[in-house]
């Protein structure tokens, strides 16, 4: 366990020094902080448009971060081959692999702490002013659970990036880097389409036998992305019940599971 | 030390377990999102539909998963841009398009697009048909936009006033009007619903509808007024022609015209009690009357058509006249954006 945790935390510290992702940070905060500048875009929805770029930006800037810290972790330590000197301590594969993975899930997480504390604070000083805004021109917007709305939808996003993170650093097990990032990429947005796939999979809809064995798999073995995606209820203003969120959670975790299991096999394969 | 082959089948086993024992967890997690109204919005009716701009709006929104709003909005400032060029009208409509179906609960593309199509497109042709097309498409907007959001008031409004202004269909209107009673809605809501059944006419409804205003806000004035002077000018004229008695009835109107020839509803409700009396080559002449006073009397001249039509005279169709006519195939809401240019 000590390994998995010094591997960690050199990992995270490491992670924080690299420069590009310290510019995606400051990135995407600038974008969340003027976030607000952006709402005369959509005139009567401000409110509405503060969230959807403030949660959008975090999530974007957030999987931008997951992929690229992702795939370097292992990628960096092959090519400067300091993997040798750390493989050849009494340290596993399956414990590097941990150490590495917790390391880019503690950088991400900080990242997506700092950027959601950025908007936290945006929401707290524009959304009454938008509200008022708004409620000149019609109802009045109910904001009830807006608030509690939007720390959830902020975890969840986290729980997100845990999964992205797991592909990314499993995909770096197998691909140089440049393809682990196409790879991590591509998986992450069809992992968006999840409905898409199981509609296109449905032979109510015309789908074939092919097309229902194909998409029917497809649907059943990608992560589902958009399950972390709870910003329907963030301006209807539904309160989002925990059992949900547990369930994503669970279901979050179960992925990571099965990455990390995958990777392993892959990783345990590899030439070092 | 690398693992046997026995350890990576035990591990291959966990995966595969894994995978199928947690897809009764992501049908439940499905489930939830529907039912708590969170599932992100697919518009499976378009892919059906095979509309090009539609199935790559749908692609292209579930790929941009929760970045799609940003993106719709992008589009719309597009739509600005080309809404101010000559001559790219109608390629802002399929951008309009593209728009609602990467964010279908932003209200201002449903609105703005019926809007463009119902007004501002409508009144750049001269063509009944093409006319007619645009109305059903801005008809249909509104009302696919209705169906992503339902508790939108604005929505509905713009619905009824499309078919109150653009259709007369003072029914239809009446109808959508109707539903957003159950939410927050302007108080001169229920007076246009009244004047509807007025201009249709149709004197004991609109009465109602009157009375229904004075009982919500007993100062209303103009509900006050508006019912005063129904009861005075066209209720006893209303009476006769529920008896039966069409010569008094139009006696009665005739008289009141005498005073006021300028009278649009005294003009509807003269045409109106000679169609229900079966004369229809004078009733054809009072609306042409009103036709020609009035420049905005729609209804007026849709009557004209459809009176011309069965008279067999050499008239010219109307934009709603032709919708009324048209067969669902023509004219299906599943078609919105379709048309040729």
């Amino acid at each position: 366990m000590s390994a998995i945790w010094r591997i960690a935390k050199a990992t995270f510290h490491e992670a924080l020094r690299r420069r590009f992702l310290n510019g995606i940070l400051i990135f995407g905060i600038l974008i969340i902080g003027s976030s607000w500048a952006f709402t005369y875009l959509q005139p009567g929805a401000e409110l509405k448009m503060l969230i959807d770029i403030g949660l959008g930006a975090i999530r974007f800037f957030g999987m931008l971060i997951a992929i690229f810290v992702g795939v370097r972790l292992i990628t960096d330590e092959v090519e400067k081959q300091t993997i040798h000197t750390l493989l050849a301590k009494p340290v596993t594969r399956a414990q590097f692999l941990l150490g590495k993975f917790f390391g880019g899930v503690a950088t991400v997480f900080t990242n997506v702490a700092l950027m959601g504390l950025a908007f936290v604070t945006v929401y707290m000083v524009k959304a009454p002013q938008l509200r008022e805004l708004t409620s000149d021109q019609g109802p009045a917007i109910s904001m009830e659970f807006m608030a509690s709305n939007i720390i959830k939808a902020i975890g969840l996003t986290c729980f997100e990036l845990l999964v992205l993170v797991a592909i990314a650093v499993v995909a770096s097990t197998i691909f140089s880097w440049v393809m682990a990032s196409i790879f991590s990429f591509f998986i992450y947005f069809v992992g968006q389409m999840a409905d898409f796939l199981r509609e296109l999979a449905s032979p109510e809809h015309g789908a074939d036998t092919a097309s229902t064995i194909v998409f029917g798999i497809l649907y059943r073995i990608l992560p589902h992305f958009e399950i972390f995606d709870i910003r329907e209820s963030i301006l209807k203003d539904n309160f989002v019940p925990w059992s949900l969120l547990g369930n994503v959670t669970g279901q979050a975790i179960i992925c990571v599971v099965i990455i990390l299991m995958i990777g392993y096999l892959f990783f345990n394969e590899r030439e070092v | 030390m690398r693992l046997g082959w026995t350890s990576k089948t035990i591990i291959l086993t966990i995966v595969v377990a894994l995978i199928v024992g947690s897809i009764p967890l992501r049908e439940r997690i499905r489930y939830q999102r529907l039912v708590l109204g969170i599932k992100r919005p697919m518009p499976l009716t378009k892919i059906v539909d095979f509309d090009p701009t539609a199935l790559s709006g749908v692609m292209i929104g579930a790929i941009l998963g929760g970045f799609r709003e940003v993106a719709a909005t992008m589009m719309w400032a597009k739509v600005h841009t080309l809404w101010n060029q000559e001559g790219t009208w109608y390629d802002c409509l399929y951008v309009m398009r593209s728009t609602t179906l990467l964010d279908p609960h932003w209200i201002e593309p449903w609105r703005v697009t019926a809007w463009h199509m119902a007004y501002n497109i409508y009144a750049e042709t001269d063509d009944a048909r093409q006319r007619a097309i645009l109305l059903d498409k801005a008809i249909s907007a509104l009302k696919e936009g209705i169906s992503w959001n339902p508790e939108e008031t604005d929505l509905f409004i713009e619905l009824a006033w499309t078919y109150f202004d653009k259709l007369d269909d003072y029914e239809q209107a009446a109808k959508w009007f109707r539903a957003t009673l159950h939410m927050p809605h302007p108080a001169h809501i229920d007076r246009i619903i009244a004047h509807g059944y007025e201009r249709l006419p149709d004197i004991p409804k609109a009465l109602d509808w009157y009375d229904y205003c004075l009982k919500r806000d007993p100062n209303d004035d103009i509900a006050r007024g508006a019912t005063l002077t129904i009861r005075e000018r066209y209720l006893p004229a209303w009476r006769l022609l529920e008896e039966g008695d069409y010569d008094g009835a139009l006696s009665l109107i005739d008289q009141y015209l005498e005073v006021n020839p300028f009278g649009t509803i005294a003009l509807h409700m003269r045409a109106h009690i000679l169609e229900e009396a079966g004369r229809l080559e004078e009733a054809f002449a009072t609306w042409q009357q009103a036709a020609d006073k009035f420049a905005l009397d729609d209804l007026a001249r849709r009557k004209v058509a459809e009176l011309g039509t069965i008279l067999g005279k050499d008239v010219a169709p109307t934009a709603t006249h032709l919708l009324r006519q048209a067969s669902p195939e023509q004219m299906s809401p599943g078609r919105v954006f379709k048309e040729e240019k």
